[in-house]
Parts: structure tokens; C-alpha cells; sequence
């Protein structure tokens, strides 16, 4: 795998259940505040678990993303041609009208019009966020990718039947009596920028992703292979893109859900790729804040991780109980570490043995 | 117009007017959409390979890309429409929910170890999932992709449309095929 140019991230915006803006969600993730409570927005008494985390005052997904859509472009700093000349790529859960949400999104927006919807459940955001790498690899100026999932009956349900919820309704990641995920909702927006046009127009983004990877576990529907092989070959495949090494890894996002099966794996995955680095990372994962947005989870969790960097804080793995021995990681469970290394990963799985791995470095 | 390096190396189409019924997949039910994608995904793979399903190593960057403007439209239906009516769903469904699940499948019969990606056209499949693809080939995670286009048929008082499905097996290389991406290249826009 060559090395590939760093991508600037170029502006942002995000909702989820810690609130509107960057604020909101950095202050949560940082003291372990989760926003877990019981669900009001529609009718949950035949479930087993009642419990999510949920935005009060919210409007329709579709007009959610067409407010973060604007503000990651203001933030971006984008005028009207330079929007014009801006593909839209969205994750959200697949569904009929899925691409004329998108055709009209891009739009309203000004952009250069929908490039592509990405519907593969938890791993949507971040491979629509490695495709805009790549596609500014191969000559686009900018590419914004926004993504959305607000907690909704249908897939609560789903959930609830699979019986994926926690039914302590804390979500606890990597730790020794977790029970399961909480759903949560997340709408975001960011533009990805190459460095080209980027100093064409005089803007110094504060983040950049410099590697990137996808790959699979070929091991099963819906469980993760044990042995991480999959998340571990993204993670190896982001390391290589970005010419660095293991060890300048300074934290990890993790995509760990508080399910027994997916956290146990992705630590094995952790060790397969870092080596003696992946004992010594700090490694949280902010989902025990704001819960599993699906579709959009790996778009907040960019967020998150950029904000964290940029703040110089890396969050709290909240819920936490005690040691787990198949996920013996360098957990910040007691209060926020100072951010000693300008690189961190953020990682996302899915069912279908689906895997991403997206390396940022602070500005 | 984007020009993209890659050529499909072998294709598979489910007849649009089936005379045998679609094989049963273990684990999924009531719905076509995963049956389908694994039947065009094994008769696909079983030409191009022409030779037993054994997980090889030369596959673990062969990715998996469905394409489809409506995902499991049946599943879906058949959960609003539970829901709604305040009764329980199976759990089954919640494992075909997504269209990763089916393609976790595929993968696991096949050893393909490639990224899984699942997208609905913008603009018309075939183009869009050939796009896809040889973004997936020129960004380098992949080195082949099998993709699958899938939509479910419906039926009306009007009309009766039949599911149909179309799986091929695309890879680098030329000739290069002069694709409409709609996302552009620098210089253009769309």
C-alpha cells in the first residue's frame, strides 16, 4: 500500500443527544456524562429495554442534515462556487428514498450534487469518509460527506429483538458485565479538502485524515471473527497510507459497542495491528456517552476524535466496572488523559464482518 | 465524464422471469432480497472460479459492493408494518436488517476478506457500482470486487415487476471504461 497525500478536514458540524455543536459533545465525552434515558419520542412499552439516547427537541432527519450540511460548509469557510464544485456523499440507513434525499440535500446546499448514498449499516460514515480520500487522491478538490441516524421505532425494535441492548441500560465498553449497546442519534456533516485547494484559498484546516482503510473478516453474517482479522488489516492499511509507525499512534476510538463479542475482537484486532503498541494506547470508546448512531456512528466518532485532539483531552471510557481479560487495553476510565501524540485512530465494524479504520492528525 | 481503470472479468444476471424458485438461504426468511443476492453471488463466483469454494488467501482483497435503491424492501415492509400493529418482531430480522449481513455470507463461503460496501444508486447501478468499484481498485484495499445489483420486484393492481439481480466480477485493468462518476475529477463538475 503506497503512502497517500493527507486530506485536510476542512470544517464540521454535528448534533447527537449531548447536544447542537462541538461543545456539547466535547465537554460529555471528556467527563463520561452519557446521555441515556428513557425513550419518549414513540411508544417502547412492549419492549424489553426502553432506553436510548435521544436529542429533545429534534426535526425530521432530512432537515437535520440539511442544517449540518450548511454549517460544516460555513465552517469549512466554503463560498458558492467552491460549494458548486463539492460532491455530496451520505450514509443513512437504506431505504426507497434514500438517493432523493441525497439529490435534494446537495441541492439545497449548492453542491456539486450527490455523488454517492452509502447504506452498509455501521461502517457507512467512515467508508463514505475513506471514499472521499480517495476520490481527492484522484483529483477532487473537496468532497462533504454528511451522515444521520435518529433513534426511530423500526430499527429500535430490531434491536430490541436481537436482543443487542443493554439491559442495565449502561453502555460498557470493553469492561468486564457488559451487556450490550444503547442506540443514540447523530446527524454530521464534514468537508474533506485536499492540501492543492486548500492553500488555494488561503485555509489551514485543523485536522487532517492521512490514512485510511476498509477490509473484511470473511468469517460470518453477523458476529466478528475473534481474532480482529479484518479491523486489523484496516487498521494496517490506514498505518500505511500515512508513512507512520504503530507506536506515534497517541489514542483509539474504538468502535466498541459494550457487546461480549465485538469488544473482545476488536481488542484482539488492536494487538494484531499494533503490535506491543497496543498495550500501551489509550483507547476509549465514547458510544458508553452517546450511544451506537448505526449509520452515523462513524462520522461522530471522527468528530469526536478531531475535537479531542484539537481540545488536547482525549475522552472517558465511561461505564466501566472492571478488567475484562480478553480486552486488556490501556483504557482511560478514571478522567480525560492529556493528548500526547498529534495521530489517533478511530474505528468502526459492522455486521458482515465490515471494518474501517480513519487516521487523523491534529493540526 | 470520468474515465476509470477497470473491466469486469465476469458477470452472472438472474433472469428476469425466474422458472425456478430461489433456493433458500439458512437465516434469512420471508424476503428475497438476501437469497437473491447469494444465489447471483455463488453462480458468479462458482463460473468465474470454476472450482470448489475454498477460502484461498488470493482472495482477501476481493471486496463485496451491493448495490440497491430500495435494500431489503419486503424485511423493511414487513417491520413497519409489525411494529405499527404493536406486535413483536422475530429476531431474525434483526440479523437481515442490514445488507451487510447477506454479503457477511458470501464472504465467509467465498474467504473474500475485501471491504464490504453497500450503496444505493444515485444514478443508474450499473454505472454507479462500476464507479465504486474501480475507486475500491484504484484506492488499492482491493485488488477485485464482486458486485451485486439487486432490486426486489413489487406488485400492484398495474404492475408486476420481478426481483432481478446481477452479479459481476470486476478488476483492474483496461480497456478503461468511460463512466459517468457523479462524483468529478478535478476540473469538473457534475
Amino acid at each position: 500500500m503506497p503512502e497517500a497525500a493527507p486530506v485536510g478536514i476542512a470544517g464540521l458540524a454535528v448534533l447527537s443527544a449531548l447536544g447542537r455543536g462541538a461543545e456539547p459533545q466535547l465537554a460529555a465525552v471528556l467527563s463520561g456524562a452519557a446521555a441515556f434515558g428513557p425513550v419518549t419520542r414513540f411508544e417502547v412499552g412492549r419492549r424489553r429495554v426502553g432506553i436510548a439516547a435521544t436529542l429533545e427537541q429534534v426535526d425530521s432527519l432530512p432537515a437535520e442534515l440539511a442544517a449540518v450540511i450548511d454549517d460544516a460548509c460555513a465552517d469549512a469557510g466554503l463560498d458558492a462556487r467552491q460549494r458548486a464544485g463539492c460532491p455530496l456523499l451520505l450514509a443513512l440507513h437504506g431505504h426507497p428514498g434514500a438517493t432523493g434525499w441525497a439529490v435534494e440535500l446537495a441541492a439545497r446546499a449548492g453542491l456539486a450534487g450527490a455523488g454517492r448514498v452509502y447504506t452498509g449499516a455501521c461502517v457507512s460514515a467512515s467508508t463514505a469518509v475513506a471514499d472521499a480520500a480517495a476520490m481527492i487522491g484522484r483529483g477532487a478538490d473537496r468532497v462533504l460527506v454528511a451522515a444521520g441516524y435518529l433513534v426511530e421505532p423500526d430499527q429500535f425494535a430490531l434491536f430490541d429483538a436481537g436482543r443487542a441492548f443493554a439491559t442495565d441500560g449502561v453502555v460498557r465498553p470493553f469492561s468486564a458485565g457488559r451487556q450490550g449497546l444503547l442506540l443514540g442519534d447523530a446527524v454530521a456533516a464534514v468537508v474533506l479538502e485536499s492540501p492543492a485547494a486548500a492553500a488555494d484559498r488561503g485555509h489551514r484546516p485543523p485536522a487532517e485524515l492521512i490514512g485510511w482503510g476498509r477490509a473484511g473478516d470473511a468469517y460470518h453474517p453477523c458476529q466478528p471473527a475473534p481474532d480482529g482479522r479484518g479491523l486489523a488489516r484496516a487498521i494496517e492499511f490506514a498505518l500505511e497510507r500515512s508513512g507512520i509507525s504503530a507506536h506515534a499512534i497517541g489514542y483509539v476510538n474504538a468502535n466498541a459497542t459494550g457487546t461480549m463479542l465485538s469488544d473482545t475482537a476488536e481488542a484482539a484486532a488492536l494487538y494484531r495491528a499494533l503490535g506491543s503498541a497496543a498495550g500501551r494506547v489509550p483507547v476509549s470508546s465514547t458510544k458508553a456517552v452517546h450511544g451506537h448512531a448505526l449509520e452515523a456512528s462513524g462520522l461522530l466518532e471522527l468528530v469526536i476524535t478531531v475535537l479531542s485532539l484539537q481540545a488536547g483531552k482525549l475522552p472517558v471510557n465511561a461505564g466501566y466496572l472492571a478488567p475484562d481479560s480478553s480486552c486488556e487495553l490501556d483504557l482511560i476510565v478514571a478522567s480525560p488523559r492529556p493528548v500526547s501524540s498529534p495521530y489517533a485512530l478511530s474505528l468502526n465494524s459492522a455486521f458482515g464482518g465490515a471494518n474501517t479504520a480513519l487516521l487523523v492528525r491534529a493540526a | 465524464m470520468a474515465t476509470v481503470e477497470a473491466v469486469i472479468r465476469h458477470q452472472y444476471r438472474w433472469a428476469t422471469a425466474p422458472d425456478e424458485p430461489l433456493p433458500s438461504l439458512p437465516g434469512f426468511v420471508l424476503s428475497s432480497f438476501s437469497p437473491l443476492v447469494a444465489l447471483v453471488a455463488d453462480r458468479c463466483l462458482s463460473e468465474y472460479y470454476a472450482e470448489p469454494s475454498v477460502p484461498t488467501a488470493s482472495r482477501q482483497r476481493t471486496a463485496v459492493l451491493v448495490v440497491s435503491r430500495s435494500s431489503d424492501l419486503v424485511s423493511a415492509e414487513h417491520v413497519r408494518r409489525t411494529i405499527a400493529g404493536g406486535d413483536r418482531i422475530g429476531p431474525l430480522f434483526f440479523y437481515q436488517s442490514a445488507p451487510n449481513s447477506v454479503v457477511g455470507q458470501i464472504a465467509t463461503h467465498w474467504g473474500l476478506g475485501g471491504p464490504v460496501v453497500c450503496i444505493s444508486p444515485v444514478g443508474d447501478p450499473l454505472v454507479d457500482g462500476l464507479a465504486e468499484a474501480a475507486l475500491l481498485l484504484e484506492d488499492g484495499d482491493a485488488d477485485e470486487v464482486l458486485l451485486i445489483l439487486v432490486e426486489q420486484g413489487s406488485d400492484d393492481d398495474q404492475h408486476h415487476t420481478a426481483d432481478r439481480a446481477h452479479a459481476l466480477v470486476v478488476g483492474p485493468g483496461g480497456p478503461s471504461m468511460a463512466i459517468h462518476d457523479p462524483v468529478p475529477a478535478q476540473g469538473e463538475t457534475s
